[in-house]
């Protein structure tokens, strides 16, 4: 699951994993879609952009 | 004292203070980062969690979960008359939430219940916790008020900064034009006698110096004015930016004449 704030600083940043996942699958250039979602500060873009989700792969064995 | 505001949306704010020391801003800032206090969740009670995440992982994820926050109505808990944690400083949430069997359901912060219909998730479409089928995340959660210089969930304002004032001079200009290329923000243009601030763009100076640099006969000069600053901030949610700055305003009221007591008793 990705962080629900930025590390450094503060901002709640996990509303924007669902649409920046679905908006970048669907072939839109991930700082674009940063751009619009209002993600303005490099502390906050590394936070989504270096993000690997794991929790569908360990869910099943909790 | 001077506030010229520029930019004021829900969650950000931009604004100019003038005739006030760096110590004030600075003092400002600060407030609005460790002294305002809001309600955060504290405590978890889980009666049942079958997700992957571990109980503390769950506790933390919901804890930075900004909660609105009606400044006057709590008391931080530390200030509070009682020990145990009362109706004047905590609030009480409730989650439960089961994926059925064969699907797949993301827990969100708006699925937390609160007592008190004011208090509830700032943003309502935090992911907390990805349910496979079958499994089950219930729990209550108790928030308290509390301050940010304790933990950074009780935060209220994000990036808040400041900057002064940049002055630009110029006298003498030969209209070389090397200032202007040099400038990696487009704050200068060629007029017709000499180079010029281009309107409303003097603001996003940086103050890099780069023009000087360019400038090989000294008509420029870049520099800083020490008693206006350029405010920048932004609120987590638990609070608008216009009242984030009120309240950070009232604390720092409060502080003062709380010292100007105890000196007056010495």
């Amino acid at each position: 699951m990705l962080p629900v704030r930025c590390f450094t600083c503060g901002k709640v940043i996990a509303n924007s994993w669902e649409d920046y996942k679905r908006r970048v699958e669907q072939g839109e250039a991930p700082a674009a879609v940063l751009d619009d979602l209002g993600v303005t500060r490099y502390c906050c873009r590394r936070m989504i952009l270096a993000h690997v989700e794991l929790v569908d792969v360990v869910a099943p064995y909790q | 004292m001077d506030i010229d505001i520029l930019e004021l949306s829900d969650r950000s704010a931009r604004f100019i203070l003038s005739d006030v020391d760096a110590a004030f801003a600075n003092g400002l800032r600060r407030t609005m980062l460790a002294d305002v206090p809001t309600l955060a969740i504290d405590e978890v009670n889980i009666y049942n969690n079958t997700s992957v995440l571990y109980d503390e992982q769950v506790a933390l994820r919901l804890a930075l979960v900004p909660l609105l926050t009606s400044f006057d109505e709590f008391t931080p808990h530390e200030e509070c008359s009682c020990e145990e944690g009362c109706p004047a400083c905590t609030i009480s949430l409730t989650l439960s939430v089961e994926a059925p069997m064969g699907e797949e359901k993301t827990v969100y912060s708006g699925d937390l219940v609160s007592a008190d219909p004011k208090v509830k998730a700032a943003d309502s479409n935090i992911p907390v916790v990805k349910l496979k089928g079958g499994q089950q995340l219930v729990l209550e959660a108790i928030a308290k008020m509390g301050y940010g210089h304790d933990h950074a969930k009780w935060q209220a304002g994000v990036a808040c900064g400041y900057k002064n004032v940049p002055v630009i001079n110029i006298e003498g200009c030969d209209l070389c034009e090397k200032c202007v290329e040099a400038c990696p923000r487009d704050i200068l243009a060629l007029g017709e006698e000499s180079a010029e601030v281009v309107d409303d763009r003097l603001l996003n100076c940086s103050l890099c110096k780069q023009c000087v640099e360019a400038c090989g006969i000294d008509a420029i000069s870049v520099s800083e004015n020490d008693t206006s600053f350029i405010f920048t901030l932004e609120s987590d949610g638990s609070y608008s930016a216009e009242e984030l700055i009120i309240n950070a305003v009232n604390t720092i009221r409060t502080k003062a004449s709380t010292l100007d007591n105890i000196l007056g008793e010495l």
